[in-house]
């Protein structure tokens, strides 16, 4: 049996085969996963918002924010013996759950969190090989560290593997 | 103003001005279903943003999530929580019967239930604008069908972009005949709870 792992809103957590990484109910938050496959060890982080909104200092660096999730992963990662140049990433979740008309408020805020998430891939230079973003529906996700494969479940969608 | 701010004293003066705003809503919801609708004395919770999704019965949980803006003197986030189950029967009420077709939502359904989340809201705006003495308005409501973790995030942004805590004040509405659950939430913005503690006397 893997042990499981559960990721909430704001966190990330990193594990070692066998495990596997969940987290559930994704809507506009943004589900990102690094993985090393040759260490068999990967990481899930559960980001709520893009970047912060007035100036960054004196806001904590946590995996609330998009922007600052990859680093912080990149960092677990290392620590747990993966290269940074061997890691992939994969994304999902980022979905518009309410219709168009809060978007003057809260401007697709789904679509900034994936727009920042590949921004901070580039950034720390880490190919994005998957992805299951946007859309109008929950997620949750299953991470299992020994494939690196990602099970998407979503209601009134079919099961999807990334 | 900090919601880790908040003494005990704050908190009970929400409680109460809130018991005042839930009663106008179940009378509200009664009238027009024309069944007793019973509303709980609300809870005030003040809890990590990451544990919100316990508090809604888990991210997993299908749900029915009515969602409005509080507009107006004071601004914040109204969220209506039904089970699918209660959101069907308090439609089986609303609506003559309809072969469903699979388990979405029709566009008369998701339409009777944004009526009843606007009148909800309307109802517990209106009593706690005027015991504060300002106006209060919900924003036109928009709904969505889904897993309660993915449904509620939106509501977190506002207050993630602020802090780590989610000002919760939560009340539970039951029917007496048969069992309609539902929840029903309202997330001041902080900025807001500031304007309403005064506005209703409390002393900071």
């Amino acid at each position: 049996m893997s042990k499981i792992i559960s990721v909430s809103i704001s966190e990330l957590k990193v594990a070692i085969a066998p495990a596997v990484l969940v987290t559930y109910g994704l809507g506009s938050c943004v589900g990102i996963a690094l993985y090393d496959p040759e260490a068999r060890t990967g990481g899930l982080a559960h980001t709520l918002l893009p970047a912060p909104v007035r100036d960054t200092q004196g806001v904590e660096k946590s995996a609330k924010f998009t922007c600052w999730a990859v680093d912080l992963m990149v960092d677990e990662l290392v620590k747990c013996g993966c290269a940074p140049e061997r890691l992939v990433a994969k994304l999902a979740g980022g979905a518009t759950m309410f219709e168009s008309q809060y978007r003057s408020t809260h401007g697709g805020i789904g679509e900034r969190n994936v727009a920042a998430a590949k921004a901070a891939l580039e950034r720390c230079g880490i190919p994005l090989v998957a992805e299951d973003t946007g859309g109008d529906y929950g997620r949750s996700l299953e991470f299992n560290t020994a494939t690196g494969i990602i099970m998407v479940r979503a209601l009134q969608q079919p099961i999807k593997q990334i | 103003m900090k919601f880790d701010a908040l003494t005990e004293e704050h908190l009970d003066a929400l409680r109460e001005v809130s018991n005042i705003g839930v009663a106008h809503a179940a009378t509200a919801l009664s009238q027009l279903i024309g069944r007793s609708i019973s509303l709980s004395v609300p809870k005030v919770l003040l809890t990590d943003i990451a544990k919100v999704p316990e508090v809604f019965g888990g991210a997993e949980k299908l749900v029915v999530g009515i969602y409005l803006q509080m507009l107006g003197d004071a601004r914040g986030n109204i969220l209506i929580v039904l089970p699918r189950d209660s959101a069907l029967k308090l439609l089986s009420r609303l609506l003559p019967r309809e072969k469903s077709e699979g388990s979405l939502l029709t566009e008369l359904e998701i339409s009777a239930l944004k009526e009843v989340g606007n009148i909800l809201a309307s109802a517990y705006l209106n009593a706690l604008g005027t015991l504060m003495g300002k106006t209060l308005i919900p924003s036109v409501p928009v709904l969505s069908f889904d897993m309660a973790g993915a449904v509620i995030d939106y509501a977190l942004i506002a207050l993630g972009e602020v802090g780590d805590l989610a000002l919760m004040v939560e009340t539970d509405f039951f029917g007496e005949e048969e069992k309609i659950n539902g929840q029903f939430f309202l997330l001041p913005d902080p900025e807001s709870l500031k304007i309403i503690l005064t506005a209703i006397g409390v002393h900071l």
